[in-house]
């Protein structure tokens, strides 16, 4: 029996132990150290500019060393969230844009509107994108990035069936589809333009193409505005270009697969999506595979395109905001941008603008509302299921878009 | 009576009570405090601080300064007015039911099985069964996504080849029902080693006698098995069932990956995933706490509905 007492004495013991020294592990990895979370695009697309960043970062800065830890869009809030209540979180972390405004409502955030002058090129920041690292006239968000959305297509196709150079309206493009669907009438399940029935980025480009949106304040309160009659004219040209372009199931999403998988496997003429989807068509096609910019219902324009994008912010749980800011300035530089343009997206500046097609596609673009809840609009997939139930045919497109507004009309204007 | 008288005597032999007395009589105490200090700590402090969330607002706001703000019972309140919770749950409740049944049914025809088949059949199927229990839910989920992926999922090919109808390009995520019936595929799949092993298990523990004698008095095999085994083998049946409620009506992992979030809306939402969606996605932790108490509440009644009906069976017998 005393044995017994006596191991589960030093049993006692070990675990207190085992517990003080793991927190105390814990305060030493903090200090030299600067933790950077950014999202797996920085990992496959530019890892050579994040290691440059960290190279000039480590000359200025002596004795701290970076640690970049990169992370999924999927689960990277939660991540966050986590980090937030229990410490050990970044000290820069990168949001994507339609993210920021609930953070910043929070207060999660450091105020970096006295350091704004000191980032490169903050004079020129691309408007919209400025736009999204701001709350109440202070900047907690450095613009990153953006990115536009276009058409990635196949010559050989557009060989094939007889038709010359880019559409410049929809209507024209409406009518092409037929004749490209024939040109690739041998592949089995073939698209013309393979568009994922619940991709709403493309979507609500056609609703914002009509003069719609998906919602607007009145009175400091939030009225959705899918069910306007523009809008729901917007989300049936969607639907009309839908069934006739793409062979996607009506419930998949722009994830899986990823439309450039479908595109080098040959089951589509062209694709929707960011500029860098260009990066991935496949050694079969990388010879034929070109771009263009999705053409408006009004000749001549461009179709509005989502703009999407990253800035760059500073945890408020932080406790080195003056280094988590240099690390920004070195990341943002204009030739870790210029770097970023290369790869095929849109810099962070006006003064940095060129004229790819990713650029032109900006000309004209939407953006999400800036709610506090536009988060959870997103995440609880009142889009996706709405354009499923449309593309589905199980409810008209005013019935499903008047059940959609409704919804986000509660969901934005929580307390 | 000398019985009686000789404890009596013995009772108050012991009763002076020495300090050395009191100290072995209390070493049981002093073992057990370890284990109580331990479960305190990685049970009851959670636990109370799970109900304290529940009574606070909590969200983004307050997480970020660690303080929320009590406002009784208003938590629990939004949650039973929310129509969402109430589809959810009933969506969830016959989810279990189906889960249970059909693990506990398959399991215990697969443990039939056993009984019956030759020695080296039976190591090959349990070695079957081992490789299905050893692997990780998200390893198998990824299987079954690959497996009905509408593009070159095996499933769709298979499926068209045998004739069955044109599969080419079908959708097993087009409907909630279906995509329902796929989690349960999975989970089923992935529960019924641990239950067709732990029934074959206490299948030998039936005596062959009473069978025997049940034989010979003319019952037929069905009437065995229901009349003579299932008693045998119910605290085990029981203990197999309780845990399956427990499990599948919490389930999160496998519908939360095979559905995809994507996918997931208020429409195919399981508790666990109604819990996840309102407490870590909208962040409304106070709230998510609340749900998790009254998914807790949901379990015991399940549960103790359950023991009550087969303990009730037991005494008619």
């Amino acid at each position: 029996m005393r044995l017994r007492v006596v191991a589960a004495a030093t049993l006692a013991v070990l675990l207190g132990v085992a517990a003080a020294t793991a927190s105390a592990a814990g305060q030493r990895a903090a200090a030299g150290k600067l933790t950077v979370w950014l999202q797996v695009d920085a990992q496959s697309g530019w890892p050579d500019l994040v290691a440059a960043a960290n190279q000039q970062f480590q000359q200025d800065h002596p004795g701290t060393t970076v640690d970049v830890q990169y992370q999924n869009w999927g689960d990277h809030l939660q991540k966050f969230d986590a980090a937030l209540a229990g410490g050990g979180g970044p000290d820069v972390i990168e949001m994507g844009n339609t993210e920021m405004t609930k953070y910043m409502a929070a207060g999660a955030f450091a105020d970096l509107t006295s350091l704004k002058s000191t980032f490169p090129n903050s004079s020129n920041w691309l408007a919209g994108l400025a736009k999204s690292g701001n709350y109440g006239g202070k900047t907690f968000g450095v613009p990153y990035y953006a990115g536009s959305r276009v058409v990635t297509y196949r010559t050989d196709v557009w060989k094939k069936a007889g038709i010359k150079g880019a559409p410049t309206s929809l209507g024209q493009f409406t009518t092409d589809l037929q004749r490209l669907a024939k040109a690739g009438s041998g592949t089995k399940g073939f698209s013309p333009v393979y568009i994922a029935g619940t991709d709403w980025y493309f979507a609500m480009a056609f609703v914002y193409d009509y003069g719609g949106s998906i919602a607007y304040t009145h009175a400091h309160k939030w009225v959705g505005n899918l069910d306007s009659k523009n809008s729901i004219a917007g989300l049936t040209a969607f639907k009309n270009f839908w069934r006739a372009a793409s062979k996607a199931t009506p419930t998949s999403d722009e994830n899986n697969p990823a439309p450039y998988t479908v595109f080098s496997q040959g089951g589509a003429g062209s694709i929707i999506g960011p500029g860098w989807f260009s990066c991935c068509t496949g050694a079969k096609y990388k010879g034929v595979t070109a771009q263009f910019v999705m053409p408006s219902h009004t000749p001549g324009q461009a179709m509005p395109g989502f703009l999407g994008g990253s800035d760059l912010a500073v945890p408020i749980t932080s406790k080195q905001t003056a280094l988590a800011a240099d690390w920004i300035k070195d990341f943002t530089s204009t030739s870790s941008e210029k770097g970023l343009q290369a790869k095929g997206n849109i810099p962070n500046a006006t003064s940095l603008l060129g004229n790819s097609v990713n650029e032109r596609a900006a000309s004209r673009s939407w953006f999400v509302p800036a709610a506090k809840h536009w988060v959870d609009v997103e995440n609880g997939n009142i889009l996706r299921n709405m354009l499923a139930q449309i593309l589905k045919g199980k409810l008209t497109v005013a019935q499903a878009a008047s059940s959609a507004s409704d919804n986000i009309t509660s969901v934005l204007n929580q307390p | 009576m000398a019985v009686s008288a000789e404890t009596t005597r013995a009772w108050s032999r012991r009763r002076p009570l020495s300090r050395a007395r009191v100290v072995r009589a209390s070493v049981p105490y002093w073992l057990l405090l370890p284990v109580v200090v331990v479960l305190g700590a990685i049970l009851g402090y959670p636990i109370y601080s799970l109900v304290r969330l529940s009574f606070q607002h909590y969200q983004l706001f307050e997480l970020i300064r660690h303080k929320g703000q009590y406002i009784g019972l208003k938590n629990f309140g939004s949650v039973l007015h929310d129509p969402v919770f109430w589809h959810t749950a009933l969506r969830t409740v016959i989810f279990t039911i189906a889960n249970v049944g059909l693990t506990i049914g398959i399991g215990m025809l697969l443990a039939l099985l056993f009984v019956r088949i030759s020695t080296w059949v039976r190591v090959l199927l349990t070695a079957g069964l081992v490789l299905v229990w050893a692997m990780p839910p998200v390893v198998a989920v990824q299987i079954f996504n690959w497996m009905t992926n509408p593009q070159n999922g095996v499933l769709n090919y298979a499926l068209t080849q045998a004739h069955f109808g044109d599969y080419f390009q079908h959708d097993w995520m087009g409907s909630t029902l279906s995509q329902l019936g796929l989690v349960t595929a999975l989970i089923v799949w992935g529960a019924l080693p641990f239950v067709a092993i732990t029934l074959y298990a206490a299948l030998s523990q039936v005596p062959n006698e009473l069978i025997e004698a049940a034989e010979i008095d003319g019952a037929r095999s069905l009437r065995v098995f229901f009349d003579v085994t299932v008693p045998i083998i119910r605290p085990v049946l029981l203990i197999l069932t309780s845990l399956s409620i427990l499990w599948d009506f919490g389930v999160f992992t496998q519908p939360y990956l095979l559905i995809g979030q994507p996918h997931i809306h208020p429409g195919n939402y399981l508790m666990g995933i109604y819990l996840f969606e309102e407490g870590y996605v909208k962040t409304d932790f106070g709230r998510g706490a609340a749900i998790s108490i009254l998914m807790l509440a949901m379990v015991a009644v399940m549960s103790v509905a359950y023991v009550r009906r087969m303990l009730k069976v037991g005494d008619v017998e």
